[in-house]
Protein backbone atom coordinates (compact mmCIF):
# COMPACT_ATOMS: atom_id res chain seq x y z
CA UNK A 1 0.00 0.00 0.00
CA UNK A 2 1.17 3.17 -0.33
CA UNK A 3 1.11 6.63 1.15
CA UNK A 4 -1.11 8.35 -1.64
CA UNK A 5 -4.48 7.79 -3.19
CA UNK A 6 -4.90 4.42 -1.23
CA UNK A 7 -8.52 2.98 -2.57
CA UNK A 8 -10.50 3.93 0.80
CA UNK A 9 -14.25 2.78 2.44
CA UNK A 10 -16.06 4.76 4.95
CA UNK A 11 -19.76 3.97 6.65
CA UNK A 12 -21.05 5.96 9.22
CA UNK A 13 -21.51 9.46 8.20
CA UNK A 14 -22.83 11.43 11.32
CA UNK A 15 -21.67 14.81 13.03
CA UNK A 16 -18.13 13.29 13.53
CA UNK A 17 -17.94 10.69 10.28
CA UNK A 18 -18.90 13.28 7.75
CA UNK A 19 -15.98 15.65 8.47
CA UNK A 20 -13.66 12.65 8.96
CA UNK A 21 -14.50 10.86 5.64
CA UNK A 22 -14.12 14.49 3.71
CA UNK A 23 -10.21 15.08 5.20
CA UNK A 24 -9.92 11.65 3.28
CA UNK A 25 -11.38 13.18 0.64
CA UNK A 26 -9.27 16.28 0.53
CA UNK A 27 -5.73 14.55 1.64
CA UNK A 28 -6.46 12.60 -2.07
CA UNK A 29 -7.51 9.37 -1.73
CA UNK A 30 -10.28 7.53 -3.41
CA UNK A 31 -12.74 7.28 -1.60
CA UNK A 32 -16.35 5.27 -1.31
CA UNK A 33 -18.99 5.32 0.63
CA UNK A 34 -21.76 3.62 1.94
CA UNK A 35 -25.06 4.96 3.84
CA UNK A 36 -28.03 3.55 5.42
CA UNK A 37 -30.10 6.31 4.63
CA UNK A 38 -28.33 7.12 1.24
CA UNK A 39 -29.15 10.96 1.31
CA UNK A 40 -26.39 11.27 4.15
CA UNK A 41 -23.77 10.68 1.46
CA UNK A 42 -25.47 13.52 -1.00
CA UNK A 43 -22.66 15.68 0.06
CA UNK A 44 -19.62 13.82 0.11
CA UNK A 45 -20.79 12.27 -3.94
CA UNK A 46 -20.89 15.20 -4.85
CA UNK A 47 -17.70 16.36 -3.28
CA UNK A 48 -16.37 13.65 -5.40
CA UNK A 49 -17.05 10.33 -3.57
CA UNK A 50 -17.99 6.87 -5.38
CA UNK A 51 -21.37 5.58 -3.67
CA UNK A 52 -21.79 2.09 -3.32
CA UNK A 53 -24.92 0.15 -2.74
CA UNK A 54 -23.85 -2.01 -0.01
CA UNK A 55 -21.20 -2.53 2.67
CA UNK A 56 -19.89 -5.94 0.62
CA UNK A 57 -19.42 -4.10 -2.70
CA UNK A 58 -17.38 -0.99 -0.58
CA UNK A 59 -15.17 -4.10 0.93
CA UNK A 60 -14.73 -5.40 -2.71
CA UNK A 61 -13.43 -1.75 -3.98
CA UNK A 62 -11.36 -0.70 -0.87
CA UNK A 63 -7.95 -2.11 0.65
CA UNK A 64 -9.34 0.01 3.82
CA UNK A 65 -12.84 0.20 5.29
CA UNK A 66 -13.24 2.94 8.12
CA UNK A 67 -16.06 2.40 9.94
CA UNK A 68 -17.66 5.02 13.01
CA UNK A 69 -21.19 3.85 14.23
CA UNK A 70 -23.22 3.75 17.69
CA UNK A 71 -22.88 0.34 18.95
CA UNK A 72 -20.75 -3.12 19.23
CA UNK A 73 -24.00 -4.22 17.37
CA UNK A 74 -23.83 -1.86 14.33
CA UNK A 75 -20.42 -2.83 13.87
CA UNK A 76 -21.32 -6.29 13.54
CA UNK A 77 -24.10 -6.51 11.60
CA UNK A 78 -21.98 -4.02 8.99
CA UNK A 79 -18.79 -6.70 8.96
CA UNK A 80 -20.61 -9.88 9.29
CA UNK A 81 -25.14 -9.14 8.25
CA UNK A 82 -26.21 -9.59 5.07
CA UNK A 83 -24.15 -8.09 2.33
CA UNK A 84 -21.65 -7.16 5.18
CA UNK A 85 -18.04 -6.17 4.68
CA UNK A 86 -16.67 -9.81 4.79
CA UNK A 87 -18.41 -11.00 1.96
CA UNK A 88 -16.32 -7.99 -0.80
CA UNK A 89 -13.06 -8.09 1.26
CA UNK A 90 -10.04 -9.18 0.05
CA UNK A 91 -7.25 -11.15 2.49
CA UNK A 92 -4.93 -8.86 3.63
CA UNK A 93 -7.86 -6.12 3.78
CA UNK A 94 -7.68 -3.75 6.63
CA UNK A 95 -11.13 -2.57 8.41
CA UNK A 96 -10.70 0.18 10.92
CA UNK A 97 -13.50 0.49 13.70
CA UNK A 98 -12.95 4.09 14.62
CA UNK A 99 -16.44 3.70 16.86
CA UNK A 100 -16.96 3.43 21.00
CA UNK A 101 -17.39 -0.22 21.22
CA UNK A 102 -16.62 -3.15 23.52
CA UNK A 103 -13.19 -4.20 23.97
CA UNK A 104 -14.37 -7.55 23.76
CA UNK A 105 -16.32 -7.14 21.42
CA UNK A 106 -13.76 -5.83 19.47
CA UNK A 107 -11.47 -8.61 20.07
CA UNK A 108 -14.54 -10.97 18.63
CA UNK A 109 -15.04 -8.98 15.70
CA UNK A 110 -11.11 -9.35 15.48
CA UNK A 111 -11.11 -13.12 15.52
CA UNK A 112 -13.15 -13.89 12.83
CA UNK A 113 -12.35 -11.99 10.12
CA UNK A 114 -8.59 -13.17 10.86
CA UNK A 115 -9.91 -16.32 9.78
CA UNK A 116 -10.50 -15.38 6.62
CA UNK A 117 -7.24 -13.17 6.13
CA UNK A 118 -9.42 -9.77 7.11
CA UNK A 119 -7.51 -7.70 9.41
CA UNK A 120 -8.25 -5.09 12.10
CA UNK A 121 -8.04 -2.22 13.90
CA UNK A 122 -10.04 -0.40 16.23
CA UNK A 123 -9.30 3.18 16.63
CA UNK A 124 -11.81 5.45 18.74
CA UNK A 125 -10.98 9.18 18.56
CA UNK A 126 -11.53 11.70 20.94
CA UNK A 127 -11.94 15.48 20.70
CA UNK A 128 -15.56 15.54 19.60
CA UNK A 129 -17.49 17.17 16.39
CA UNK A 130 -14.62 19.39 16.54
CA UNK A 131 -11.63 17.52 16.51
CA UNK A 132 -13.42 15.88 13.80
CA UNK A 133 -13.70 19.10 11.67
CA UNK A 134 -10.27 20.22 12.82
CA UNK A 135 -8.73 16.81 11.92
CA UNK A 136 -7.47 17.27 15.49
CA UNK A 137 -8.62 14.03 16.89
CA UNK A 138 -6.71 11.60 19.28
CA UNK A 139 -6.62 8.59 17.99
CA UNK A 140 -6.29 5.52 20.24
CA UNK A 141 -5.30 2.73 18.16
CA UNK A 142 -5.54 -1.30 19.05
CA UNK A 143 -4.16 -4.29 16.74
CA UNK A 144 -0.70 -4.98 14.79
CA UNK A 145 1.52 -2.33 14.56
CA UNK A 146 2.09 -3.21 11.09
CA UNK A 147 -1.61 -2.80 10.30
CA UNK A 148 -1.53 0.43 11.91
CA UNK A 149 1.68 1.62 9.92
CA UNK A 150 -0.54 0.35 6.53
CA UNK A 151 -3.09 3.39 7.66
CA UNK A 152 -1.22 5.84 9.22
CA UNK A 153 -1.27 7.85 6.40
CA UNK A 154 -4.93 7.67 6.49
CA UNK A 155 -5.22 8.48 9.86
CA UNK A 156 -2.90 11.50 9.42
CA UNK A 157 -5.75 13.06 7.46
CA UNK A 158 -8.09 12.93 10.35
CA UNK A 159 -6.75 13.34 13.82
CA UNK A 160 -3.46 14.90 14.85
CA UNK A 161 -1.86 12.36 17.73
CA UNK A 162 -1.95 8.60 16.49
CA UNK A 163 -1.16 6.21 19.40
CA UNK A 164 -0.70 2.55 19.13
CA UNK A 165 -1.82 1.71 22.53
CA UNK A 166 -1.09 -2.64 22.16
CA UNK A 167 -2.99 -5.71 20.58
CA UNK A 168 -6.56 -5.59 19.64
CA UNK A 169 -9.05 -4.15 21.71
CA UNK A 170 -6.63 -1.60 23.52
CA UNK A 171 -7.51 1.33 21.62
CA UNK A 172 -11.18 0.87 22.69
CA UNK A 173 -9.88 0.32 26.29
CA UNK A 174 -7.78 3.67 26.49
CA UNK A 175 -11.39 4.59 25.18
CA UNK A 176 -12.83 3.78 28.01
CA UNK A 177 -10.05 5.63 30.26
CA UNK A 178 -10.77 8.57 28.33
CA UNK A 179 -14.68 7.96 28.51
CA UNK A 180 -14.43 7.98 32.49
CA UNK A 181 -11.88 10.94 32.92
CA UNK A 182 -13.61 13.17 30.57
CA UNK A 183 -17.33 12.60 31.57
CA UNK A 184 -16.15 12.72 35.51
CA UNK A 185 -14.64 15.84 35.13
CA UNK A 186 -17.72 17.17 33.11
CA UNK A 187 -19.82 16.04 36.58
CA UNK A 188 -17.25 17.71 38.87
CA UNK A 189 -17.09 21.09 36.77
CA UNK A 190 -21.39 20.70 36.71
CA UNK A 191 -20.82 20.56 41.08
CA UNK A 192 -18.49 23.01 41.43
CA UNK A 193 -20.80 25.60 39.12
CA UNK A 194 -23.90 24.44 41.30
CA UNK A 195 -22.01 24.91 44.52
CA UNK A 196 -21.06 28.36 43.28
CA UNK A 197 -25.16 28.58 42.45
CA UNK A 198 -26.07 27.42 45.70
CA UNK A 199 -23.96 30.69 46.98
CA UNK A 200 -25.20 33.04 44.71
CA UNK A 201 -22.01 33.68 42.74
CA UNK A 202 -21.21 34.18 40.30
CA UNK A 203 -20.20 31.93 37.82
CA UNK A 204 -18.73 32.87 35.23
CA UNK A 205 -16.31 34.44 37.42
CA UNK A 206 -16.03 31.16 39.18
CA UNK A 207 -15.08 29.60 36.47
CA UNK A 208 -12.21 32.67 35.02
CA UNK A 209 -10.84 31.99 38.40
CA UNK A 210 -9.96 28.37 38.36
CA UNK A 211 -8.69 28.79 34.36
CA UNK A 212 -6.29 29.75 36.25
CA UNK A 213 -4.90 27.63 38.85
CA UNK A 214 -4.17 23.99 39.77
CA UNK A 215 -8.14 22.92 38.69
CA UNK A 216 -7.92 24.39 35.14
CA UNK A 217 -8.90 21.81 32.20
CA UNK A 218 -10.40 21.53 28.98
CA UNK A 219 -12.99 20.09 30.26
CA UNK A 220 -13.77 23.30 32.72
CA UNK A 221 -13.09 25.34 30.00
CA UNK A 222 -15.55 24.01 27.04
CA UNK A 223 -18.19 22.55 29.41
CA UNK A 224 -17.85 24.67 32.01
CA UNK A 225 -18.70 27.76 29.39
CA UNK A 226 -21.68 25.97 28.18
CA UNK A 227 -22.82 25.48 31.91
CA UNK A 228 -22.45 29.31 32.59
CA UNK A 229 -24.07 30.40 29.51
CA UNK A 230 -26.34 27.45 30.04
CA UNK A 231 -26.34 26.24 26.81
CA UNK A 232 -27.31 22.86 26.09
CA UNK A 233 -26.97 22.22 22.37
CA UNK A 234 -24.95 18.96 21.96
CA UNK A 235 -21.34 18.87 20.91
CA UNK A 236 -21.96 15.16 21.79
CA UNK A 237 -25.00 14.23 22.57
CA UNK A 238 -25.47 12.98 26.31
CA UNK A 239 -26.80 10.17 25.15
CA UNK A 240 -23.42 8.26 23.69
CA UNK A 241 -21.75 9.32 26.91
CA UNK A 242 -24.46 6.86 28.90
CA UNK A 243 -24.06 4.82 26.10
CA UNK A 244 -20.41 4.28 27.14
CA UNK A 245 -20.80 4.17 30.61
CA UNK A 246 -22.96 1.01 30.32
CA UNK A 247 -19.72 -0.43 28.49
CA UNK A 248 -17.29 0.79 31.03
CA UNK A 249 -19.18 -0.41 34.30
CA UNK A 250 -19.68 -3.75 32.12
CA UNK A 251 -16.36 -4.16 31.79
CA UNK A 252 -15.65 -3.15 35.52
CA UNK A 253 -17.48 -6.56 36.54
CA UNK A 254 -15.77 -8.24 34.00
CA UNK A 255 -12.23 -7.49 35.69
CA UNK A 256 -13.53 -6.76 39.26
CA UNK A 257 -12.10 -3.43 38.99
CA UNK A 258 -13.70 -0.99 41.42
CA UNK A 259 -14.39 2.28 39.69
CA UNK A 260 -16.43 4.16 42.38
CA UNK A 261 -16.48 7.73 40.90
CA UNK A 262 -17.58 6.20 37.40
CA UNK A 263 -20.11 4.65 39.42
CA UNK A 264 -21.32 7.19 40.50
CA UNK A 265 -21.20 9.36 37.15
CA UNK A 266 -23.46 6.58 35.34
CA UNK A 267 -25.95 7.41 37.55
CA UNK A 268 -26.40 10.87 37.32
CA UNK A 269 -26.17 9.99 33.34
CA UNK A 270 -29.27 7.57 33.64
CA UNK A 271 -30.50 10.46 35.93
CA UNK A 272 -30.04 12.55 32.09
CA UNK A 273 -31.36 10.25 30.33
CA UNK A 274 -34.74 10.09 32.74
CA UNK A 275 -35.09 13.34 32.35
CA UNK A 276 -35.57 13.56 29.00
CA UNK A 277 -32.21 15.37 28.13
CA UNK A 278 -30.31 12.11 26.09
CA UNK A 279 -30.12 14.27 22.69
CA UNK A 280 -28.80 17.62 24.23
CA UNK A 281 -25.16 18.21 25.55
CA UNK A 282 -23.33 16.53 28.73
CA UNK A 283 -23.25 19.65 30.44
CA UNK A 284 -27.08 18.82 30.98
CA UNK A 285 -25.32 16.97 34.33
CA UNK A 286 -25.71 20.66 35.34
CA UNK A 287 -29.27 20.71 35.07
CA UNK A 288 -29.49 16.85 36.90
CA UNK A 289 -28.09 18.43 39.82
CA UNK A 290 -30.85 21.20 40.20
CA UNK A 291 -33.41 18.85 39.59
CA UNK A 292 -32.26 16.93 42.43
CA UNK A 293 -32.32 19.85 45.21
CA UNK B 1 -46.19 -34.62 40.81
CA UNK B 2 -43.65 -35.97 38.32
CA UNK B 3 -40.74 -33.12 38.17
CA UNK B 4 -37.28 -32.79 35.85
CA UNK B 5 -34.54 -30.51 38.24
CA UNK B 6 -31.88 -29.18 36.23
CA UNK B 7 -29.06 -27.39 37.57
CA UNK B 8 -27.69 -29.53 41.41
CA UNK B 9 -25.36 -26.46 42.82
CA UNK B 10 -25.27 -25.16 46.25
CA UNK B 11 -29.04 -24.02 45.79
CA UNK B 12 -30.23 -26.45 43.70
CA UNK B 13 -29.40 -30.02 45.44
CA UNK B 14 -31.68 -28.77 48.57
CA UNK B 15 -34.57 -27.51 46.79
CA UNK B 16 -34.76 -31.13 44.71
CA UNK B 17 -34.06 -33.18 48.36
CA UNK B 18 -36.77 -31.16 49.37
CA UNK B 19 -39.08 -32.14 46.59
CA UNK B 20 -38.46 -35.56 47.16
CA UNK B 21 -39.25 -35.41 50.61
CA UNK B 22 -42.49 -33.19 50.37
CA UNK B 23 -43.49 -37.04 48.11
CA UNK B 24 -42.63 -35.43 44.99
CA UNK B 25 -41.48 -38.01 42.02
CA UNK B 26 -38.05 -35.74 41.13
CA UNK B 27 -36.03 -36.83 38.08
CA UNK B 28 -32.64 -35.02 37.88
CA UNK B 29 -30.55 -34.01 35.19
CA UNK B 30 -27.09 -31.94 35.59
CA UNK B 31 -24.06 -30.81 33.11
CA UNK B 32 -21.86 -32.05 36.07
CA UNK B 33 -22.96 -35.59 36.06
CA UNK B 34 -21.40 -36.26 39.61
CA UNK B 35 -23.49 -33.18 41.24
CA UNK B 36 -25.94 -35.88 40.51
CA UNK B 37 -25.40 -38.42 42.86
CA UNK B 38 -26.65 -37.59 45.92
CA UNK B 39 -30.14 -36.83 44.38
CA UNK B 40 -29.92 -40.08 42.68
CA UNK B 41 -29.15 -41.96 46.45
CA UNK B 42 -32.40 -40.14 47.49
CA UNK B 43 -33.90 -42.08 44.42
CA UNK B 44 -34.60 -39.81 42.25
CA UNK B 45 -34.60 -40.63 38.42
CA UNK B 46 -31.62 -40.34 36.20
CA UNK B 47 -31.89 -38.22 32.60
CA UNK B 48 -29.49 -37.94 29.71
CA UNK B 49 -30.49 -34.77 29.28
CA UNK B 50 -33.20 -31.76 29.88
CA UNK B 51 -35.13 -32.56 26.76
CA UNK B 52 -35.53 -36.12 28.22
CA UNK B 53 -36.50 -34.84 31.45
CA UNK B 54 -39.30 -32.61 29.69
CA UNK B 55 -40.78 -36.14 28.08
CA UNK B 56 -40.70 -37.73 30.90
CA UNK B 57 -42.28 -34.98 33.31
CA UNK B 58 -44.85 -32.03 32.78
CA UNK B 59 -43.15 -29.50 35.08
CA UNK B 60 -39.22 -28.93 34.60
CA UNK B 61 -37.38 -26.65 37.06
CA UNK B 62 -34.13 -25.15 36.37
CA UNK B 63 -31.71 -23.81 38.98
CA UNK B 64 -28.26 -22.54 37.78
CA UNK B 65 -25.61 -19.47 37.19
CA UNK B 66 -26.83 -17.08 34.54
CA UNK B 67 -29.17 -16.14 31.38
CA UNK B 68 -26.76 -18.09 28.91
CA UNK B 69 -27.04 -21.49 31.41
CA UNK B 70 -30.74 -20.87 31.60
CA UNK B 71 -30.86 -20.21 27.88
CA UNK B 72 -29.02 -23.23 27.07
CA UNK B 73 -31.18 -25.58 29.09
CA UNK B 74 -34.70 -24.33 28.03
CA UNK B 75 -33.97 -23.47 24.11
CA UNK B 76 -30.36 -25.05 23.30
CA UNK B 77 -29.71 -28.45 21.74
CA UNK B 78 -30.94 -31.49 24.08
CA UNK B 79 -32.58 -28.44 25.87
CA UNK B 80 -36.23 -28.35 27.87
CA UNK B 81 -38.23 -27.10 23.99
CA UNK B 82 -36.74 -29.74 21.87
CA UNK B 83 -39.15 -32.88 23.75
CA UNK B 84 -41.69 -30.68 25.86
CA UNK B 85 -45.21 -31.92 25.44
CA UNK B 86 -47.67 -28.89 24.26
CA UNK B 87 -48.71 -27.31 27.93
CA UNK B 88 -45.05 -28.30 29.54
CA UNK B 89 -44.61 -25.48 32.59
CA UNK B 90 -40.38 -24.83 32.87
CA UNK B 91 -39.84 -23.06 35.76
CA UNK B 92 -36.74 -21.01 36.06
CA UNK B 93 -35.94 -20.05 39.85
CA UNK B 94 -32.21 -18.59 38.76
CA UNK B 95 -31.45 -15.09 39.09
CA UNK B 96 -31.22 -13.15 35.50
CA UNK B 97 -32.02 -9.86 34.02
CA UNK B 98 -35.72 -9.24 34.12
CA UNK B 99 -35.66 -8.35 29.84
CA UNK B 100 -33.78 -11.88 29.18
CA UNK B 101 -36.55 -13.91 31.82
CA UNK B 102 -39.51 -12.13 29.16
CA UNK B 103 -37.12 -12.93 26.30
CA UNK B 104 -36.94 -16.66 26.69
CA UNK B 105 -40.67 -16.92 28.34
CA UNK B 106 -41.54 -15.46 24.77
CA UNK B 107 -39.38 -17.95 23.23
CA UNK B 108 -40.69 -20.59 24.59
CA UNK B 109 -44.52 -19.96 24.14
CA UNK B 110 -43.60 -20.28 20.74
CA UNK B 111 -42.76 -23.82 21.28
CA UNK B 112 -45.78 -24.46 23.34
CA UNK B 113 -44.18 -24.73 26.50
CA UNK B 114 -45.54 -21.89 29.66
CA UNK B 115 -42.56 -20.67 31.81
CA UNK B 116 -42.62 -19.34 34.83
CA UNK B 117 -39.28 -17.21 36.43
CA UNK B 118 -39.49 -18.17 39.62
CA UNK B 119 -36.07 -16.85 41.55
CA UNK B 120 -35.29 -17.36 45.53
CA UNK B 121 -34.09 -15.44 48.11
CA UNK B 122 -32.65 -17.38 51.50
CA UNK B 123 -29.26 -18.30 50.36
CA UNK B 124 -27.93 -22.05 51.11
CA UNK B 125 -30.01 -22.05 54.62
CA UNK B 126 -33.15 -21.38 53.33
CA UNK B 127 -32.54 -23.80 50.68
CA UNK B 128 -31.66 -26.69 53.13
CA UNK B 129 -34.80 -25.11 55.64
CA UNK B 130 -36.81 -25.65 52.44
CA UNK B 131 -37.70 -22.07 54.20
CA UNK B 132 -37.37 -19.97 50.93
CA UNK B 133 -38.56 -16.68 49.21
CA UNK B 134 -40.16 -17.53 46.15
CA UNK B 135 -40.83 -14.34 43.78
CA UNK B 136 -43.13 -15.91 40.94
CA UNK B 137 -43.60 -14.09 37.73
CA UNK B 138 -45.75 -15.47 34.53
CA UNK B 139 -49.17 -17.09 34.28
CA UNK B 140 -51.39 -17.62 37.16
CA UNK B 141 -53.01 -20.57 36.77
CA UNK B 142 -48.97 -21.98 36.10
CA UNK B 143 -48.52 -21.16 39.12
CA UNK B 144 -51.38 -22.39 40.43
CA UNK B 145 -50.19 -25.73 39.34
CA UNK B 146 -46.45 -25.73 40.77
CA UNK B 147 -47.71 -23.94 43.85
CA UNK B 148 -47.46 -27.49 45.94
CA UNK B 149 -43.71 -27.78 44.63
CA UNK B 150 -42.94 -24.28 45.61
CA UNK B 151 -44.14 -24.88 49.32
CA UNK B 152 -41.80 -27.65 49.09
CA UNK B 153 -39.30 -25.71 48.78
CA UNK B 154 -40.30 -22.31 50.03
CA UNK B 155 -42.66 -20.63 53.40
CA UNK B 156 -43.30 -17.55 51.94
CA UNK B 157 -44.85 -17.97 48.33
CA UNK B 158 -45.81 -15.11 46.16
CA UNK B 159 -46.89 -14.09 42.62
CA UNK B 160 -45.52 -10.89 41.72
CA UNK B 161 -47.26 -10.23 38.16
CA UNK B 162 -46.22 -10.97 34.61
CA UNK B 163 -43.18 -12.64 33.42
CA UNK B 164 -40.40 -11.36 34.32
CA UNK B 165 -42.18 -9.71 37.06
CA UNK B 166 -40.12 -12.35 40.00
CA UNK B 167 -36.97 -10.80 38.41
CA UNK B 168 -37.82 -7.85 39.38
CA UNK B 169 -38.54 -8.35 42.65
CA UNK B 170 -35.43 -10.50 42.59
CA UNK B 171 -33.36 -7.35 41.91
CA UNK B 172 -35.34 -5.07 44.40
CA UNK B 173 -34.55 -7.83 47.01
CA UNK B 174 -30.50 -7.71 45.56
CA UNK B 175 -30.58 -4.15 46.12
CA UNK B 176 -31.60 -4.37 49.71
CA UNK B 177 -29.49 -6.99 50.26
CA UNK B 178 -26.56 -5.77 48.73
CA UNK B 179 -26.70 -2.45 49.99
CA UNK B 180 -27.58 -3.48 53.51
CA UNK B 181 -24.48 -5.96 53.60
CA UNK B 182 -22.34 -2.98 52.64
CA UNK B 183 -23.75 -0.84 55.46
CA UNK B 184 -23.46 -3.78 58.28
CA UNK B 185 -20.17 -3.95 57.17
CA UNK B 186 -19.34 -0.19 57.22
CA UNK B 187 -21.07 0.29 60.62
CA UNK B 188 -18.76 -2.46 61.98
CA UNK B 189 -16.28 -1.55 60.92
CA UNK B 190 -16.63 2.23 62.13
CA UNK B 191 -17.41 0.66 66.00
CA UNK B 192 -14.48 -1.17 65.75
CA UNK B 193 -11.97 1.43 64.29
CA UNK B 194 -13.75 3.73 66.93
CA UNK B 195 -12.45 1.66 69.73
CA UNK B 196 -15.75 0.08 70.55
CA UNK B 197 -17.62 -3.30 70.78
CA UNK B 198 -18.55 -4.59 67.67
CA UNK B 199 -20.65 -6.93 69.05
CA UNK B 200 -22.11 -4.88 72.11
CA UNK B 201 -23.06 -2.44 69.01
CA UNK B 202 -25.14 -5.21 66.85
CA UNK B 203 -26.77 -6.60 70.23
CA UNK B 204 -28.35 -2.75 71.14
CA UNK B 205 -28.95 -2.20 67.57
CA UNK B 206 -31.07 -5.34 67.00
CA UNK B 207 -33.67 -3.78 69.17
CA UNK B 208 -33.72 -0.80 67.25
CA UNK B 209 -34.91 0.73 64.42
CA UNK B 210 -31.97 -0.40 62.89
CA UNK B 211 -33.07 -3.95 63.20
CA UNK B 212 -32.79 -6.31 59.90
CA UNK B 213 -31.83 -9.91 59.14
CA UNK B 214 -29.05 -8.70 57.80
CA UNK B 215 -27.59 -6.77 60.92
CA UNK B 216 -28.60 -10.20 62.33
CA UNK B 217 -27.16 -13.07 60.48
CA UNK B 218 -24.47 -11.41 58.07
CA UNK B 219 -23.89 -9.14 61.02
CA UNK B 220 -23.01 -12.34 63.49
CA UNK B 221 -20.66 -13.71 60.64
CA UNK B 222 -19.08 -10.35 60.14
CA UNK B 223 -18.43 -10.86 64.19
CA UNK B 224 -17.13 -14.60 63.66
CA UNK B 225 -14.94 -13.93 60.78
CA UNK B 226 -16.54 -16.63 59.41
CA UNK B 227 -15.95 -16.19 55.58
CA UNK B 228 -17.43 -19.39 54.26
CA UNK B 229 -20.45 -19.28 52.20
CA UNK B 230 -23.66 -18.39 52.58
CA UNK B 231 -23.89 -16.40 49.40
CA UNK B 232 -20.67 -15.73 47.38
CA UNK B 233 -19.35 -12.50 46.94
CA UNK B 234 -19.45 -13.29 43.22
CA UNK B 235 -22.56 -14.48 43.03
CA UNK B 236 -23.85 -10.77 44.74
CA UNK B 237 -21.68 -9.32 42.17
CA UNK B 238 -23.28 -10.60 39.23
CA UNK B 239 -26.85 -9.94 40.90
CA UNK B 240 -26.06 -6.52 41.18
CA UNK B 241 -24.67 -6.60 37.68
CA UNK B 242 -27.86 -7.18 36.37
CA UNK B 243 -29.52 -4.29 38.89
CA UNK B 244 -27.01 -2.25 37.19
CA UNK B 245 -27.94 -2.79 33.63
CA UNK B 246 -31.56 -2.57 34.41
CA UNK B 247 -31.21 0.80 35.54
CA UNK B 248 -29.00 1.79 32.71
CA UNK B 249 -31.25 0.53 30.09
CA UNK B 250 -34.48 2.27 32.00
CA UNK B 251 -32.83 5.92 32.92
CA UNK B 252 -32.82 5.06 36.42
CA UNK B 253 -30.30 6.64 39.13
CA UNK B 254 -29.31 3.79 41.72
CA UNK B 255 -26.79 5.99 43.13
CA UNK B 256 -26.39 3.66 46.58
CA UNK B 257 -26.73 0.20 44.70
CA UNK B 258 -23.92 1.81 42.19
CA UNK B 259 -21.58 2.22 45.05
CA UNK B 260 -22.48 -1.11 46.01
CA UNK B 261 -21.59 -2.16 42.89
CA UNK B 262 -18.09 -0.78 42.96
CA UNK B 263 -16.80 -2.47 45.96
CA UNK B 264 -18.16 -6.09 45.26
CA UNK B 265 -16.23 -5.41 42.03
CA UNK B 266 -13.76 -4.94 44.68
CA UNK B 267 -14.36 -7.76 46.93
CA UNK B 268 -14.11 -9.73 43.52
CA UNK B 269 -11.04 -7.87 41.92
CA UNK B 270 -9.22 -8.70 45.20
CA UNK B 271 -9.61 -12.95 45.15
CA UNK B 272 -12.78 -12.98 47.68
CA UNK B 273 -15.13 -13.73 45.22
CA UNK B 274 -15.94 -17.23 46.57
CA UNK B 275 -15.94 -16.27 49.83
CA UNK B 276 -19.37 -15.04 51.42
CA UNK B 277 -20.41 -12.00 50.65
CA UNK B 278 -19.61 -10.06 54.39
CA UNK B 279 -16.17 -10.37 52.70
CA UNK B 280 -17.14 -7.17 52.23
CA UNK B 281 -15.83 -6.02 55.91
CA UNK B 282 -12.31 -7.27 54.85
CA UNK B 283 -12.52 -5.15 51.61
CA UNK B 284 -13.18 -1.92 53.95
CA UNK B 285 -10.64 -2.85 56.85
CA UNK B 286 -7.92 -3.46 54.18
CA UNK B 287 -9.46 0.04 52.25
CA UNK B 288 -9.60 1.84 56.22
CA UNK B 289 -5.45 0.86 57.02
CA UNK B 290 -5.73 -2.26 58.09
CA UNK B 291 -3.08 -5.06 57.12
CA UNK B 292 -3.77 -8.11 56.09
Amino acid sequence: MSGAGMRVGFIGLGVMGAPMARHLLAAGHDLAVWARRPETADALVAAGAARCASPAALAARSEVVFTIVTTGADVEALAFGSGGLIAGFAPGAIHVDMSTIAPATAREIAARYAKSGVRWLDAPVSGGAVGAEQASLAIMAGGEGETLEAVRPLLEAMGRTIVHIGPVGAGQVAKACNQMVMVSAIQACAEAMRLAQAHGVDLAAVRQALMGGSAASRVLEVMGERMVARDFVPGIEARLHHKDFGLLIEEAVRSGTPLPIAGQVAQQLNALMACGWGRDDTASLLRVLERMA
Amino acid sequence: MEVGFIGLGLMGRPMALNLIRAGHSVHVWSRRRASMAPLLEAGAGDAASAAELAERCPVTISMVADAPDVEQVTLGPGGVAERARAGHIHVDMSTIAPAAAQRIAAALAEKGVVALDAPVSGGEVGAVAGSLTIMAGGDAAAFETVKPLFEAMGKSVTLIGAAGAGQVAKACNQILTGVGVAAVAEALNFATRSGVDAARVREALLGGFAYSRILENHGQRMLERNFKPGFKAWMHQKDLRIVMEEAHRLGLALPASAATAQLFNAVVGSGMGEDDSIAMLRLLERMSGAEE
